[in-house]
């Protein structure tokens, strides 16, 4: 078997089980069980025991998104659209999480349109979205906020209201 | 009526706190039955009402059972499975048996005995497997597949005790026409039976419900025994859609089974000439007679007596099947040890299960620090 091989197994009244080994030797295991939870174990090369996490589904999925690369940094994600239709119109969309300094500033306050030029679209709060915020919205600590602009729009974004 | 909603509310907060602690159910459901039955003055007793829902309980459990036996799920590694199915079967069986036949149980009592010492619980086993996060061990495939084997010897226990005096070739001729009949309805009527299931109305549940009712009830006029028949039906549903019929049947499942743990704990006296020495030398055979088991399995599959402890720590707990046994076969004396067994078995396993990694690193380091202290200077 090479080592990329994934193999996927039906274990009768637990679940599905996926489990692959890394070109290093290290074992990655994922289990779907039937109680609706995902278990991920991983064991390193020459190790004996696992190590495990049990995610609910959203939080797996949440991984899933980070290993496939479609959230750039750690935290914080960006996507560039270009219509080229439109003159080449390029857009970015872009998530931050809100620093202490910004808690309990309004959209207004803060000065976001005028400064920057970029829009927040949406924040989550508590797994819960609020789409298109009024400038009246007050942000909270622990907000992610939705900000879409353009490229240097979002630059100015970052450095203006993010860092100050 | 009242004892079923006493049961039934008293359940509730048992099952609220197990899942708090993240502890094994079964056993205190029976107690609770225990406690409020003949020995707590009676607040619950056995009537119409309950005896239905219990019957209901192993029914479904058992179809159940059935649905997760599926045909092609036949492990890979056939061999292993054999070889600790064997030992495990064997090495119960007889300490189980010699141990209630001495103890001065007739002899098709201790044939009960043994076959209720023998079956681990499947249902704790699986969860603890999943709660204590152990399903990459090497061990848990063992054990999984374990609990497969088991169950399948106790379909074949099950046809051999409710055989009683009929002509046995002709019994099997008869389950095997059954399970014919059932698995060509199942293979015909495919596509009709996942059209019902994908709806979205009541028909799903109501199908489910009617359709292992309707089987159990036909089993009378063809002098198969129920238990057979439902786990028939659940093999045969199996071949569909048995991730639907699961879930539309689970419902009728937790209920009912419930219900069946508690009235079984209700039936059962420790008050009255209960033989605490028998009770009691039984109960802690079973946890050593697995331990055998699991060491010899360990050794034999894994290489590793290590690996037997784990193994061990996760088949101690007794449960569902012992008690369903006990139930269909067991006269009272047989279902107060059997009960009795499920309980400290139980609730032993569960605790080995959750600290049995302390166990094994406890295990390994002693061995190396004497191994150190043997080494010549």
């Amino acid at each position: 078997m090479s080592a990329m091989a994934l193999r996927s197994l039906n274990l009768p009244g637990v679940g599905t089980k996926y489990e692959f080994e890394t070109d290093k030797g290290d074992t990655v295991a994922i289990f779907f069980t039937k109680t609706g939870g995902i278990q991920m174990y991983t064991l390193q090369k020459g190790c004996r025991t696992p190590s495990a996490a049990e995610m609910s589904p959203v939080e797996a999925r949440r991984l899933g998104n980070i290993l496939t690369g479609a959230i750039i940094e750690a935290d914080q994600e960006s996507v560039e659209i270009a219509f080229s239709a439109l003159a080449d119109l390029r857009i970015t969309i872009h998530t931050f999480f809100i620093p202490a300094a910004v808690v309990g500033k309004t959209i207004e306050e803060l000065q976001i349109r005028a400064k920057t030029g970029a829009t927040v679209i949406a924040v989550c709060r508590h797994d819960r979205n609020i789409i298109n915020p009024p400038p009246t919205f007050v942000f909270e600590k622990g907000d992610a906020a939705l900000v879409i602009g353009e490229s240097d729009q979002i630059k100015t974004f970052e450095r203006e209201i993010m860092v100050n | 009526m009242e004892s079923l909603i006493v049961a039934l509310f008293v359940c509730v907060v048992l099952a609220l706190i197990t899942k708090y602690f993240s502890i094994p159910a079964i056993p205190f459901y029976i107690l609770a039955g225990v406690l409020l039955g003949k020995a707590g003055g009676g607040l619950l007793t056995n009537n119409e009402v309950s005896q239905f829902f219990s019957e209901m309980g192993l029914i479904f459990l058992l179809f159940f059972m059935g649905l997760g036996l599926k045909p092609e799920r036949i492990a890979s590694n056939r061999s292993a499975v054999l070889t600790s199915g064997i030992i495990d079967l064997n090495v119960n069986m007889i300490i189980g048996f010699v141990a209630a036949y001495m103890l001065g149980f007739t002899l098709t009592e201790s044939l009960i005995i043994a076959s209720a010492f023998y079956i681990s619980s499947t249902a704790m086993a699986l969860t603890s497997l999943i709660e204590n996060r152990k399903l990459m061990l090497r061990e848990s495939d063992t054990v999984i597949w374990l609990m497969v084997f088991e169950d399948l010897v106790l379909i074949i226990f099950l046809a051999l005790l409710s055989a009683g005096n009929q002509n046995l070739i002709i019994f099997f001729v008869k389950i095997i026409a059954v399970l014919g009949i059932l698995y060509a309805l199942a293979h015909y009527g495919k596509e009709f039976l996942i059209s019902i299931l994908d709806r979205d109305d009541e028909l799903p549940i109501l199908f489910t419900f009617a359709a292992v009712l309707t089987t159990a009830s036909f089993s009378l006029y063809l002098g198969v025994p129920e238990t057979m028949m439902v786990i028939a039906l659940g093999v045969a549903f199996a071949t569909t859609d048995p991730d639907a019929f699961e879930q539309h049947a689970r419902p009728f499942k937790d209920v009912f089974l419930v219900v069946f743990f508690v009235f079984f704990g209700v039936t059962v006296d420790f008050s009255g000439g209960a033989n605490w020495f028998v009770i009691g030398a039984i109960s802690l055979l079973a946890v050593v007679s697995k331990l055998v088991s699991g060491l010899l399995t360990g050794i034999f599959i894994h290489g590793s007596a290590l690996s037997g402890l784990e193994i061990w720590a996760n088949t101690i707990a007794r449960g569902e099947f012992s008690i369903a046994l006990a139930v269909l076969y067991g006269s009272p004396v047989v279902g107060t040890t059997i009960a009795a067994m499920v309980i400290l078995t139980s609730i032993v396993g569960s605790f080995m299960a959750k600290y049995s990694g302390i166990l094994r690193r406890g295990l390994v380091s002693h061995s190396r620090h004497k191994a150190l202290l043997r080494r010549p200077h």
